[in-house]
């Protein structure tokens, strides 16, 4: 049934609002660079992943081979060992929650610690799964403070630690020190750990950069979560989560009507996602993605220079695009979409963030800052 | 009487906007305590309406902290939370989550949540807000 010409209307005037803020999305870690046309043709079919990629179900209309590929180049990307598991999730929270989730089910005592630099969710999660939690200091860069981490932990020393670790933090890009959180296991011979790794968005970054600090399996992280959406770039939320084998078999439940083992959180899971992540990988390659995130990471060390002529103290992390700096008025933080947080904002320089872009948002700061001189 | 506090960052009119913010929600506001720690304002306030109060200061864009959770304040320097955690274990009572809310001028406001809260006003008394 066709629909009536209002509804026709009021689609094609979302459209329009959406390719219209899509120009000025600065402040959110989410790109805008992609083209999955040759996949359209799937949107026709009820298709379902539904249950563990790696055992075959009963439901036929699946990607399961697809996300199993997608998989595999993500345990190369962090380098994974051999005895790995994961899936396609719907996001960087739904990785986080497993992850947790993994690490309560190993250590049912355990304590979750996690930085104030992280993301708000996952104090929903740490509530959802009713584990016990603290939450450790940051530094000013947005690093956990590995001084408060040490002192806290050596009084629980007696309860397995579930270290939530940041690889690049929302709002400042900044990657926790997991070989220093390591050794302050080690020296406080704590042999029950975990560790989970929040990769967002840098999880997609660091293997493409010369000299990334330690953030992957060879680290010793348990387990990792990377959005999809983020820098590879989708039009559905979507990400990985990666995790040792050894302790997903823990948490393994038969679900027989699917006749499969189901690992995973959820029950139907997205099977387009896997497309738009494998589509984007193979279509790309990895030399794409560091030339990719080469450019980004030029971009965002444009944009640092012009805020710096407006003497709003922009700074990055060497391996992040994200550019914080001072907070702009709020039209202007709503017009460019940036991401506030006390007195600072911050832009990023996805894929489709040009230094025109860039350039744009400037000239509006510049210009914000003109009115208010001449108001006041 | 439920309580709630906010914690926020001082402002000229900050309490008057607290007050238009329930206030929109039809919620009354019983008793309004607020005082400034370097630079931070906790503002402790019981109301009629628990649930459209909290809902009304979180959608204004306010730290609003129920009361289940105890607020405390803190030096701002390493090992200061490891501190009170180590009062926790020793008095075996377990801390169900800890959470910093805000740190400026030195000083740390975290909130404390147990399953025995009375006894852990007995143990954070001497660093407690609210």
């Amino acid at each position: 049934m066709p629909l009536p010409d209002q509804d026709l209307q009021r689609l094609d005037d979302l459209e329009t609002t959406v390719a219209r803020e899509t120009q000025e999305l600065l402040g959110y870690p989410c790109s805008a660079e992609f083209d999955y046309s040759p996949l359209y043709r799937f949107l026709r079919y009820p298709m379902n992943n539904v249950g563990d990629p790696f055992v075959e179900s009963n439901y036929k209309l699946n990607t399961h081979e697809f996300e199993r590929e997608v998989l595999a180049e993500f345990a190369e990307l962090t380098r994974a060992p051999a005895d790995h598991w994961g899936y396609v999730t719907n996001g960087g929270t739904e990785g986080n929650m497993y992850g947790i989730f993994l690490g309560r089910e190993l250590f049912p005592d355990g304590l979750v610690y996690y930085s104030e630099d992280t993301h708000y969710s996952v104090s929903k999660i740490l509530r959802c799964l009713h584990v016990r939690n603290i939450m450790i200091k940051s530094l000013p860069d947005g690093r956990i403070d590995l001084d408060d981490l040490r002192e806290t932990v050596r009084i629980h020393r007696d309860v397995p630690p579930i270290v939530f670790a940041n690889v690049g933090t929302t709002m400042k890009g900044a990657v926790d020190d997991l070989a220093g959180i390591r050794s302050i296991l080690d020296d406080l011979a704590i042999q029950r750990h975990y560790i989970h790794a929040d990769a967002a968005l840098h999880g997609m970054l660091l293997p493409f950069v010369p000299d990334p600090p330690p953030w992957n399996f060879d680290a010793g992280i348990d387990s990792i979560s990377i959005s999809g959406h983020k820098l590879i770039g989708s039009p559905l939320p979507c990400g990985v989560v990666l995790a040792l084998k050894r302790n997903v078999d823990r948490i393994a439940r038969s679900v027989e009507y699917i006749g499969t083992l189901d690992t995973t959180l959820s029950g139907s899971r997205n099977a387009l996602t896997p497309l738009f992540l494998w589509h984007a990988l193979r279509s790309r390659g990895r030399e794409g993605f560091r030339q990719l995130i080469e450019r980004c990471l030029a971009t965002a060390d444009h944009a640092i220079g012009r805020l710096e002529a407006l003497d709003l103290h922009p700074w990055r992390h060497e391996n992040s695009p994200i550019v914080v700096f001072d907070r702009p008025s709020m039209p202007l933080v709503r017009r460019w979409q940036l991401a506030v947080q006390g007195r600072i904002a911050h832009l990023i320089t996805m894929p489709h963030v040009g230094r025109e872009h860039v350039d744009r948002m400037v000239a509006s700061l510049a210009a914000d800052r003109m009115a208010e001189v001449s108001s006041s | 009487m439920k309580q709630i506090s906010i914690v926020c960052e001082d402002r000229p009119n900050l309490i008057a906007e607290m007050i238009e913010t329930v206030g929109r929600e039809g919620v009354n506001i019983e008793t309004l305590d607020s005082d400034a720690i370097h630079g931070t304002v906790v503002a402790v306030m019981t109301v009629d309406r628990y649930d459209d109060a909290l809902r009304a200061l979180a959608q204004g864009g306010f730290v609003a902290i129920s009361e289940e959770a105890l607020l405390i304040r803190l030096e701002d320097r390493p090992g200061a939370l490891a501190e009170i955690a180590h009062r926790f274990k020793d008095a075996d009572l377990p801390l169900r989550s800890v959470r910093i809310i805000r740190r400026s001028g030195g000083t740390g406001i975290v909130a404390l949540t147990t399953a025995r809260t009375d006894e852990a006003l007995a143990l954070v008394k001497d660093v407690l807000i609210a």
